[in-house]
């Protein structure tokens, strides 16, 4: 069977890694011991590259909550929710993250980049206009896609670059989508959002936010930048995920809109696909009731995430943002990021490996996420294996 | 907006970007194929284009945008429905 062609490229990178005898896109963990500790190649590691903001994927309560669903509605749905029927856990997870938003309704997804697919993917089409930061997340791209609207990106984080492409548009501004980020995930940055607020009610349209790196973790009890920056009720639309603050899977849209009673069934990443299983759901609510309480953790969240960049900031490297559970060293060349990143999983340190295309600017980034189980002996742990890179290379 | 000028004006942006893999570039250059243009450096000149002729290009337009040419075409029907 001969090759496919679209596949060239991709092929291209993986041979040029295989030459250099690593490969930072297949790492396999071999036992994970904790939200924080794995092994990997035999050797224990911190991970420090997991979103597991709150290191909720041990948490006792969600564990037991789902082996009594396992236990009880067996281990999954076999199906769509609106062919085979919802679970009783699905809707009382809707309305509990409704409540937590203070928001009218909600709707489960099956992972958070279905959510986002469903959400602008039903709520734009052909002939209809989405402005998106162009620094947004493959999910919001291929969200537009899927809608076929015209995508039009603006400047990342520039109100006013979007308020000068918003009256580019005339009278067509006010039925615009608007869509951002509460927390870009790449770099760890912060959208502006009172001042995207301010465009979306100049103009009348409505404005989508991401929280799925912020929810848990920001705000004062964890509803995100649109909490933080106090306009949680000017936000249309919240949509969030399950894997990360929440330490499981799936997504979800919050809103008050009263299109989200059908929006569901316009929406084929909803509708096609199997629903979550009772166990994820059940442990999904667990954490959630976890999270409203957590000041402690989003606390010790904070204190680690300030201890690990103020200690990689001493070494002298560039990040990309203020303190934040996302802590990002710029590298710049991409062959010397993939050896430091292989020089600190061999020291025992797993982060994520980002390269260009998937970043913004053109920069290489070792990318850090800090979970609110780290202790600070591991934070300082991670500091020093990026602090040993200058003396392996000499 | 004159075809042949925004051709001209366009190929004044994309020459810096094709860092002087084509000797000539003219309308019928292509952009990734004769240029070289990564995905990046696309949008690059996508953002370059709009702050130019103050426009905005939707993104979704630019699948069937293969040279020089097609953007100019592209940008003269995004300044059209902006007017």
């Amino acid at each position: 069977m001969k090759e496919n062609p679209r596949l060239q490229a991709v092929q291209a990178v993986r041979q040029e890694l295989a030459s250099l005898g690593i490969d930072p896109f297949g790492v396999q963990i071999d036992r994970i011991l904790s939200p924080t500790e794995g092994l990997i190649d035999g050797r224990p590691t911190i991970l420090a590259g997991t979103n597991n903001y709150l290191g909720m994927t041990f948490d006792p309560g969600c564990i037991a909550a789902a082996r009594n669903a396992l236990e009880t509605e067996g281990t999954g749905t076999t199906g769509s929710r609106m062919a085979n029927g919802s679970y009783a856990g699905h809707r009382e997870l809707e309305l509990e993250l409704a409540r937590f938003y203070g928001k009218r309704d909600a709707i489960v997804f099956s992972t958070g980049y279905q959510a986002n697919l469903g959400m602008i993917s039903a709520l734009a089409g052909p002939g209809d206009t989405v402005m998106i930061d162009a620094d947004s997340h493959a999910s919001i791209y291929d969200g537009c896609k899927l809608a076929g609207a015209n995508t039009i990106r603006f400047r990342h984080n520039d109100p006013a670059d979007l308020a000068k492409r918003m009256r580019r548009l005339g009278a067509e501004a006010g039925d615009a989508l608007i869509v951002v980020e509460g927390v870009y995930s790449m770099l760890g940055d912060r959208a502006p959002l009172r001042e995207f607020v301010n465009v979306k009610q100049e103009f009348g349209a409505t404005l989508l936010v991401d929280e799925a790196h912020s929810m848990g973790v920001l705000g004062e009890k964890g509803r995100g930048v649109a909490e933080e920056a106090g306009v949680l009720a000017d936000v249309d639309y919240v949509v969030g995920t399950f894997s990360k603050s929440l330490g499981n899977t799936g997504g979800f849209c919050v809103g008050d809109s009263t299109d989200l009673d059908v929006l569901r069934y316009a929406s084929r990443p909803y509708v096609f696909t199997a629903s979550l299983a009772p166990a994820t759901i059940a442990a999904t609510r667990q954490a959630l009731r976890t999270l409203e309480g957590a000041d402690d953790l989003r606390q010790r969240l904070r204190d680690n995430a300030e201890r690990l960049h103020a200690g990689l900031a001493a070494l002298g490297f560039q990040l990309g943002a203020p303190a934040n559970a996302v802590v990002a060293v710029l590298v710049g060349d991409k062959l010397e990021a993939l050896r430091f990143w292989d020089h600190l999983l061999k020291n025992g340190v797993y982060v994520n490996l980002m390269v260009p295309p998937a970043t913004p600017g053109n920069e290489s980034l070792l990318r850090c996420s800090v979970s609110a189980a780290h202790t600070p002996a591991q934070i300082d742990a991670i500091c020093a294996a990026f602090g040993s890179w200058a003396g392996a290379q000499a | 907006m004159n075809h042949q000028d925004v051709v001209a004006q366009i190929i004044d942006i994309v020459t810096p970007l094709a860092e002087g893999r084509v000797a000539v570039i003219g309308e019928d250059t292509e952009l990734t194929g004769q240029l070289g243009l990564d995905s990046l450096k696309v949008m690059d000149l996508v953002v370059a284009v709009e702050d130019q002729f103050d426009l905005s290009v939707p993104i979704n337009a630019l699948a069937e945008v293969k040279t020089v040419g097609d953007l100019a075409l592209l940008i003269q029907k995004c300044a059209g429905e902006d007017a």
